[in-house]
């Protein structure tokens, strides 16, 4: 995959998370195609576009209006077309339950939110590494949550 | 004639001798009426005598049943009073179980919202450090700073107050539980500051638990973590764990149950202490002994040890000497 022709999509309703998530993408991939949804059904209404190039990423808060975020993986899972895309839950908290949840529906990474920039960036580096370099396989457990702290898998109880 | 005077003579004699003993029989029969008579008088006012009597004895009991039937009367009022009080114990009860439960949600839901706003700022605040800096003075550097510490401060608080939340009364799992295995683990995860500290953690004599473990390991890491952060700056740190089985009819003074056995843990440790008038107040959650710049933390680490016992349905004492060291002796049911 070229890092030039990356298509990160991030949804997410809050206007200050997609301004970070944005800052740390123009800084991180100057040359990605970055774009953002604010709500689960614009974001399902988008995949489902038949014209619309999938994502290479799609980053997804799980607190969303109108339909969340869980309910969005789900159904993206369960839809042939849209399966392949690697959907990284990008969520404030991190609860056990929630997270197990999250990893049974398919997804690829649960990232908590972090409280500074450069941890974002770095978190945000990671996946994109790691996905890259996985390509679409779901990682272990273990590996699944990403957390700012140590900046690589740790697993959380 | 004369014959038949005799005769005659001898007849009235006859019939007056009869006469006169009909006479003395009447009168034999008239005496007899006469003590008959007496006799029956005698029975009679003897009748009146037990039929009074029977009266007052009719009147008592007549007042001795009303008496029993105001009793019952009042005994009926009385119960009514209690089922009522009974009643209104159990709707008390019941709303403390509620109020709490609210209680926790709110120190749930609120410490968890807090979150984001406060992750908010912090970012805000490196994304200007990060690609301002050449624009800020040092004065302006140097209050972004103060602000990123508070922020972090505020943020420990939160963490720490989700924490305490986290530990509730609701998931009670008990399992037997080797207490030797949970303190192994705890030292390991302690592993750094026990060598920074150069202490030694004495286990002498442990037995096995009956416990909720996920809550007691958090129990025995906080205990630990606590005597380790308040070591004495004099001397290495040493943590003494001990237990043993006791009947709760030994513990007098306590509020233990005298028919059951208990499980008696004692931490002891030779660090700093402190002064036997804190021993309740150190348990209080956000209760610090010290300021933040001596010694770091929120003050909620023994508020969740508390927590912890109290769901064990044990009790917790502190005891310390400042200078000396701390003993924390824990009780809950074998």
């Amino acid at each position: 995959m070229n890092l030039n022709q990356l298509t990160i999509l991030l949804a997410d309703d809050d206007t200050d998370d997609c301004f970070f998530f944005r800052e740390a993408i123009a800084k991180l991939f100057p040359s990605a195609n970055f774009s953002a949804v604010h709500n689960g059904e614009e974001l399902m209404h988008l995949l489902n576009k038949e014209t619309h190039n999938l994502p290479n990423l799609l980053f997804l808060d799980l607190n969303m209006p109108r339909k969340n975020g869980f309910e969005c993986l789900a159904e993206i899972k369960q839809n042939d077309r849209l399966k392949a895309v690697p959907v990284i839950v990008f969520s404030t908290s991190l609860e056990q339950e929630m997270v197990n949840l999250l990893y049974n529906t398919g997804a690829q990474y649960f990232i908590r939110k972090p409280s500074e920039f450069a941890q974002l960036k770095k978190l945000i580096l990671h996946t994109i590494t790691l996905i890259l370099q996985n390509n679409i396989t779901q990682p272990a457990k273990e590996q699944f949550v990403l957390t700012a702290e140590r900046g690589r898998a740790t697993e959380e109880t | 004639m004369a014959k038949i005077i005799e005769t005659d003579e001898d007849k009235l004699s006859i019939v007056n001798k009869e006469l006169l003993f009909q006479i003395k029989e009447k009168e034999k029969k008239e005496a007899e009426l006469i003590i008959a008579n007496k006799e029956l008088a005698f029975q009679n006012e003897e009748k009146e005598k037990r039929a009074a009597e029977l009266i007052i004895a009719n009147k008592e009991l007549a007042f001795q049943n009303e008496e029993k039937e105001k009793r019952a009367a009042e005994l009926i009022i009385a119960n009514k009073e209690l089922a009522f009080q009974n009643e209104e114990k159990e709707k008390r009860a019941a709303e403390l179980v509620i109020a709490n439960k609210e209680l926790l949600a709110f120190t749930y839901i609120s410490s968890h919202d807090l979150q984001e706003p406060l992750r908010k700022i912090q970012t805000f605040v490196t994304i200007i450090l990060e690609n301002e800096t050449e624009n800020l003075s040092e004065k302006g550097k140097y209050n972004f700073q103060r602000m990123q510490i508070a922020a972090s401060r505020m943020q420990q608080l939160i963490d720490d107050l989700l924490a305490f939340s986290r530990i509730n009364a609701t998931d009670l799992q008990f399992e037997t539980a080797d207490l030797n295995q949970i303190i192994e683990e705890a030292k390991n995860e302690l592993r750094d500051t026990i060598l920074e500290k150069n202490a030694t953690i004495e286990v002498t004599e442990i037995c096995t638990v009956n416990v909720i473990s996920f809550q007691f390991r958090q129990l025995v890491n906080n205990l630990l973590s606590n005597a380790l952060k308040f070591s004495h700056p004099d001397r290495p740190s040493h943590i003494i764990i001990k237990s043993s089985i006791v009947k709760g009819s030994k513990l007098k003074g306590l509020t233990l149950s005298p028919d059951k056995t208990y499980c008696h843990i004692i931490f002891t440790d030779n660090g700093i202490g402190f002064e036997p008038h804190f021993s309740e107040r150190i348990f209080g959650v956000f209760q610090k002994l010290h300021s933040k710049e001596v010694y770091e933390g929120t003050g909620i680490g023994l508020a969740i040890v508390k927590k912890i016992v109290e769901n064990h349905n044990g009790i917790i004492i502190a005891s310390g000497e400042l200078d000396k060291g701390a003993q924390f002796d824990i009780y809950i049911p074998a």
